[in-house]
């Protein structure tokens, strides 16, 4: 197995990349988590490549990353939260239309 | 030669996420992309983090992305096209900045730095314990409270969101 550090960074700023496209077309609200969910997942993989492949002796990157689930899994249930509260008032969970907080 | 393929199968689960008509289907290949990238978490030896990204993410969070989606029965939910234009100029941002990103590491000298082999093995789970728990100077015992607080804050508040309004 010889693969390079230069590889793997690639890919996660793919994967990144391929979230903000999802971020930029995505109208309605779940659609922009599902995007935001691979951007983050873009950045954990980041993460743990650079620590295996430079500091393959720290512990550091792997704690960092399980803080970066558990805050994603925050406000995932957060954001969906607010979504069925929009859909309990009838109301389109359409982000292009949310320009409001209260009316 | 796996890594390539879970590469691979990587790429395609998002680049359909995030392109599929239906969201429902966009749910289904983020998870396969969250589930190849625990495979990359163990071929990167984090078992543990391979094991968490499995139960929380696949296990968790997409079963409530599904969940919602199925609560919905929004129009935008099943047919979220963008126009032409949006798709033009989404591609066009997110290309330039893979190019940047590219052109950045490129200029780093990184393809000397291969995988380490079985001489440098990664941290246990033990060690991972011990660094959470830890209240000495290299521990995250703090983080640790702060963000099983936080969980408890978004539980509760999602409940009282998402709770039926008093007539």
């Amino acid at each position: 197995m010889n693969s390079h550090l230069l590889e793997w960074l690639i890919m996660s700023l793919f994967i990144f990349c391929v979230g903000i496209y999802g971020l930029l077309t995505r109208k309605s609200g779940v659609g922009l988590l599902i995007s935001l969910e691979l951007m983050i997942n873009a950045g954990a993989l980041n993460f743990i490549s650079i620590h295996r492949f430079l500091y393959p002796a720290q512990v550091d990157a792997q704690v960092f990353v399980l803080f970066v689930i558990a805050i994603a899994a925050a406000e995932v249930l957060l954001a969906l939260a607010l979504f069925m509260l929009l859909i309990k008032k009838q109301q389109p969970v359409d982000i292009t239309q949310l320009n409001h907080l209260k009316h | 030669m796996i890594i390539y393929l879970l590469f691979f199968l990587v790429a395609f689960f998002s680049l359909l996420a995030v392109s599929s008509k239906s969201l429902y289907h966009s749910a289904i290949y983020l998870m396969g992309s969250l589930s190849v990238t625990a495979g990359l978490y163990l071929i990167l030896e984090a078992e543990f983090l391979a094991g968490i990204q499995v139960l929380v993410y696949v296990g968790g969070i997409l079963v409530l992305l599904v969940f919602a989606l199925m609560l919905t029965q929004s129009d935008i939910l099943v047919n979220d096209q963008p126009t032409f234009t949006k798709k033009i100029m989404a591609f066009g941002v997110s290309t330039s900045v893979f190019a940047l990103g590219v052109w950045l590491l490129s200029s780093l000298h990184l393809h000397s730095i291969i995988l380490p082999t079985a001489s440098s093995p990664a941290p246990s789970i033990k060690q991972l314990g011990h660094a959470f728990l830890s209240v000495q100077k290299n521990g995250y015992i703090l983080a640790f409270e702060i963000i099983s607080v936080l969980l408890l804050t978004v539980l509760i508040s999602a409940i009282v969101i998402a709770k039926k309004e008093k007539a």
